[in-house]
């Protein structure tokens, strides 16, 4: 099985190779897989397919503090996708916000690590998330705010496809370039599962780039899963002068596990044993915690 | 009392640079010397009321001090659970400013007929509720729920109410003592307040001269008063524009539930259904009992038994 070398600190992270990221989203996945084992909650789906945004958001584009995680300069950042926690909690120990042991505790009893991430639980985040359609709308104030204090954080908002049903992220589209908030970035895991059905069924095929352009953003679409091509669109943020960014990111549910990609089934399925023992196998990285009978 | 308001808020804006307005396209020319003074500290968010809750949290999380306007039954019931899941919950200081609650816009149909936004709002944890009867209580109490740590609501009628006189002035959180009485209290919150003085003054040629109390703040309650009242008092008659469930008799009720000697009540308020017939609100007042007429009624046969 092939080792993880990569070295973390806040001072060396940008120097950090591609390969040496690539290899690292595929032991944050298997973090996911693990705790989502251990935990007995999943929402595996959506946690593995923007796992690669995620790093390349923390490890490369984004300003973040772990020593001082409510650094007035940090860039603010809504995991507004709540349920597929599991990759934002890996990557919160991986970069050093939270202590990597407490990734085994993932939905247990009394557990930092809720299901679905609290602000109450874990002071370090930025906000909450569980309930779909927040993000962007939470996202649009706290830019406004920014903008109004003169400060030159920016705002990610990490979305799901299927949370651009509620009509609460509309509002929010609408607003956030009326007022011109060149200050915010949008990014849409486009991986085309939701719940219990497909996205591009019950949005009638429509391209959410056109969609956002329609609002008055600037939008790209890329493929989710390359590192270059996400780090390369980000550098070109804001996408245009004056105006909000949507990244659409075209990426697969399941990511990197054969019988999870692209099944409606993996959305909140959890795995057995025998599926993680198959699963970190594909993946060939070890989970970030130890665990008896964990592959180290 | 939209006045009141408007002025209250401009004072609020003047002496704390971190408070912004936003509004969810509502308030014509309310608000004019606001926007003009404080700019971008205004903000029209369109009628968006779910991205109108939504953007005054993210400015709370920033540090400003957010005042949300909205009619009373749109700024309430339809983002209910942005409130609660973006301000309620993460415990922000926004105040969310409802106008025309009750049957202020009688006329104009259930669609604005805010009868629930007491129960709504008093349902969530972290927040404060109060409801002022008359200018003065906008221009007393809004300072206090904008020194509140958490998040509020509040509410303001229309133009040209008139004030009405009190032995007390209003303190957050404490019933408001307006005319002294003897034998039975009369509680009520907001507006109605006014046909409940009005009835006082009906009665007050046969010497029937309860107690008025103006219940401003339904959340938290205050049960100190209350309890003080129940030793002095045979009977309570609470006065509501409200759903019988979840406004200030349902409050009321709660806390005379667990008394050892539970207290005597009755209620005049609308019944728990959609009020139809497109009457004014003088006209409905009458038509489902709320008014000076009706309550003066209820009093007299409190006082007499």
């Amino acid at each position: 099985m092939m080792k993880t070398d990569c070295p973390v600190s806040p001072q060396s992270i940008s120097s950090l190779s591609i390969q040496c990221l690539e290899r690292k989203t595929r032991r944050l996945r298997a973090t996911c897989v693990q705790m989502a084992h251990d935990g007995g909650e999943g929402h595996l789906n959506g946690a593995l397919s923007c796992m690669d945004l995620l790093v390349a958001l923390f490890y490369r584009w984004m300003k973040n503090y772990p020593d001082n995680p409510k650094h007035e300069n940090r860039d603010r950042f809504i995991f507004s996708k709540g349920h597929a926690c599991t990759a934002y909690y890996a990557i919160l120990a991986d970069r050093g916000f939270i202590p990597m042991n407490w990734l085994a505790q993932y939905a247990k009893n009394n557990s930092p690590l809720p299901s679905h991430p609290c602000l109450h639980a874990l002071p370090v985040l930025d906000w909450s998330s569980g309930s779909l359609g927040h993000g962007l709308g939470v996202a649009t104030g706290m830019s406004y705010g920014l903008k109004l204090s003169g400060n030159p954080s920016r705002v990610v908002t990490l979305l799901s496809d299927g949370e651009c049903n509620e009509g609460s992220t509309w509002e929010g589209a609408m607003f956030a370039a009326a007022q011109q908030l060149e200050n915010l970035l949008v990014v849409v895991d486009y991986n085309r599962i939701q719940s219990v059905g497909r996205t591009d069924v019950l949005n009638g095929f429509t391209s959410f780039e056109e969609k956002f352009k329609a609002f008055g953003w600037g939008a790209k679409t890329i493929d989710g899963h390359h590192l270059p091509e996400i780090n390369d669109a980000l550098n070109e943020f804001p996408f245009e002068s004056g105006k909000p960014s949507a990244l659409i990111a075209k990426t697969t549910a399941g990511r990197g596990v054969s019988f999870m990609e692209d099944q409606v089934l993996w959305h909140y399925r959890v795995p057995s044993g025998d599926d993680v023992k198959q699963a970190l196998e594909e993946l060939g990285e070890a989970p970030l915690y130890f665990r008896e009978g964990n592959p180290s | 009392m939209r006045k009141a308001f408007s002025d209250s808020l401009m004072k609020e804006a003047e002496n704390n640079p971190q408070v912004t307005f936003m509004t969810g396209d509502l308030g014509f020319q309310v608000f004019d010397e606001f926007s003009e003074k404080f700019g971008a500290r205004y903000i029209n968010v369109g009628v968006a009321e779910a991205q109108l809750i939504n953007v005054a949290a993210g400015m709370a999380a920033e540090g400003w001090r957010p005042v949300a306007y909205s009619i009373a039954s749109f700024a309430t019931a339809r983002p209910f659970e942005q409130i609660r899941y973006c301000v309620s919950y993460p415990n922000l200081p926004v105040t969310l400013v409802g106008a025309g609650r009750g049957f202020t816009y009688s006329t104009s149909g259930v669609s604005h007929h805010a009868l629930d936004d007491i129960g709504l709002m008093s349902l969530l944890p972290n927040m404060t509720v109060v409801i002022p009867g008359d200018p003065t209580e906008i221009e007393e109490l809004f300072p206090q729920v904008m020194r509140c740590s958490g998040p509020a609501y509040f509410t303001v009628g229309r133009f040209g109410e008139p004030r009405y006189q009190a032995e007390e002035p209003s303190v957050l959180g404490k019933a408001r003592l307006l005319k002294s009485g003897q034998k039975i209290a009369i509680m009520s919150t907001g507006e109605i307040t006014h046909e409940v003085l009005k009835s006082v003054n009906l009665l007050h040629s046969e010497n029937i001269i309860p107690m008025v109390y103006q219940m401003h703040t339904i959340k938290p309650l205050d049960t100190v008063t209350l309890d003080n009242l129940a030793d002095q008092v045979r009977a309570m008659l609470v006065v509501e524009e409200h759903f019988p469930n979840g406004g200030l008799w349902a409050a009321v009720t709660q806390w005379n539930a667990i008394r050892d000697k539970p207290i005597r009540l009755q209620r005049v308020g609308p019944p728990d259904s959609f009020i139809l017939g497109n009457l004014n609100r003088e006209d409905v007042r009458k038509k489902i009992g709320c008014d000076a007429h009706s309550i003066a009624i209820t009093c007299r046969l409190l006082w007499n038994q």
